[in-house]
């Protein structure tokens, strides 16, 4: 698992339209999808005045900053700069980006240009993300081998973050009913427990 | 001979909401107390140190160093038939630089302010003309011009503002303002900023105008309502502290007063919530 790929949400949890603020250690990123449905993972910081873009809008294929509404496409390019409808933005107006991969209904970032893939695990899907209160590597230790909740087949995989404990992402087979998701779920309240009490103690 | 920024004069108390018993709170990140003498007449202290003090627009005005004079006048506040507004404060945990350059910007009206100060498709910032007043060591912006839906409590529908922004100290902004009710006249809308921290500020909003419709309360509640839209902004820029140093940001026409109030920050090293060297 030196994987260069972290795992930041999970593709349900971004809706097209939508824009949320996600983590690496180091990093603020803003993670948002398209009306299209285009996946995109940039430095959450609008180059213009430092507002970050998680708190912008979508609007089509473009983010739009909230603070002044400049406007940035694919490849983070501005392409509008609203207080100047004439103006053409000069390529040299850019937000950072990170490369970003949906697998197993997981979004994926890395650094820019860095070979390789995420692993995919094929047959499993996204079910719940949750946050942890309680160090990434302990949680990563403590849940290692862990393939089964609650009679469900399940990859768990934990996202360090800095400062602010990890997130679990719960991905399960496909084909489970409901009653055995909710089974599932309530497995993963009790697991997120035992972790956070296991370290406080 | 300019004074730093330990000499000049900082807000810490509306005058009319004084007790004797006071407040604890923070200048230049040093903690003062501020309180009401039997008289009624304010006390600030620093350390058990008595520090000088004024009241003037309304609020209770205090300085670490030595004030060469007294706070920055506004004339056209003495005018009689304005209404004067004490809004009270808001905490920010922003730079004090960042909430006065926020406070200088027209720009975001349309995305902050949405269907009040500003709406699409009205984004387009005109030129207008700044200048570093050196005679008096202010930076002023004139002709400024912007499209609101709804100007002031006052305003009935779209109209097209003009406006005049003038910086008199580093952390207090003054804006002249179309009237609505009073062609010809300004309506005086400012903010003083008690810099707490280098990067947290309490801000004081103040206004004079005219308004005969209004009641104090829904003139209070819509400056409030502005400053808290623009709140959500000011704790969410990175880096917290004003880059002085070009690099880090990247300025339009429609930046040239923030452009200019940079400028004069760093030539007076007006820098208690800046940053210098880009990071
Ligand atoms: S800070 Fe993003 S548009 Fe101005
Ligand atoms: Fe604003």
């Amino acid at each position: 698992m030196s994987s260069i790929w972290i795992p930041v949400a999970l593709s349900q949890d971004i809706l097209s339209g939508m824009a949320i603020p996600a983590h690496l250690p180091g990093h603020d990123l803003v993670v948002w999808r398209s009306a299209s449905g285009r996946i995109a993972a940039w430095h959450d910081r609008c180059p213009h005045r430092g507002m970050r873009l998680s708190h912008g809008f979508v609007r089509g294929d473009f983010l739009s900053c909230i603070y002044h509404g400049w406007r940035y496409g694919e490849n983070g390019h501005c392409s509008k700069i609203p207080a100047h409808p004439d103006l053409v933005p000069p390529a040299a107006i850019k937000v950072p980006r990170f490369d970003v991969r949906e697998k197993s209904s997981v979004v994926w970032v890395a650094p820019t240009g860095q070979a390789g893939e995420p692993v995919d695990y094929r047959g499993f899907t996204g079910f719940r993300s949750l946050s942890v209160n309680a160090p990434a590597d302990l949680i990563a230790r403590a849940v290692e081998g862990e393939e089964r909740l609650a009679g469900c087949s399940v990859v768990l995989l934990v996202q360090a973050l800095q400062g602010r404990g990890c997130n679990l992402h719960v991905l399960a087979a496909e084909g489970y009913d409901t009653a055995q998701l909710d089974g599932l779920s309530l497995a993963i309240e009790v697991l997120r427990r035992r972790l956070e009490q296991a370290v406080a103690t | 001979m300019i004074a730093t920024m330990q000499d000049h004069w900082y807000p810490v108390a509306l005058a009319s909401k004084l007790t004797r018993s006071g407040r604890d709170t923070l200048l230049l990140a040093q903690p003062i107390h501020v309180r009401a003498e039997a008289s009624g007449a304010p006390v600030v202290t620093c350390d058990g140190r008595v520090l000088p003090v004024l009241v003037k627009f309304g609020h209770v005005w205090t300085s670490l160093g030595t004030p060469a004079g007294d706070v920055f006048d506004i004339p056209e506040a003495h005018q009689p038939g304005r209404r004067l507004v004490e809004v009270g404060s808001v905490k920010v945990r922003c730079s004090p630089l960042r909430a006065v350059e926020n406070f200088l910007d027209i720009a975001h009206f349309p995305f902050v302010h949405t269907d009040v100060l500003g709406s699409e498709p009205h984004t387009e910032v005109e030129r207008y003309e700044v200048e570093i007043r050196d005679d008096v060591n202010e930076v002023w912006a004139t002709k400024v011009k912007f499209f609101q839906p709804q100007a002031a409590r006052s305003a009935q529908g779209g109209i097209t503002t003009e406006y005049m922004y003038r910086v008199p100290n580093p952390t207090c902004s003054v804006l002249y303002k179309t009237c609505p009710p009073r062609p010809g006249e300004w309506d005086v809308i400012t903010i003083f900023v008690q810099p707490l921290t280098e990067t947290t500020c309490e801000v004081w909003p103040w206004m004079a105008l005219y308004d005969d419709d209004s009641t104090m309360t829904q003139m209070i509640h819509f400056q409030q309502l502005i400053f808290l839209q623009d709140r959500s902004i000011l704790e969410n820029q990175l880096p917290a502290l004003l880059p002085l140093d070009p690099g880090q940001e990247i300025p339009t026409r429609a930046d040239m007063l923030s452009i200019a109030y940079r400028r004069w920050l760093k030539r007076h090293g007006y820098t208690f919530g800046a940053q210098l060297v880009a990071a």
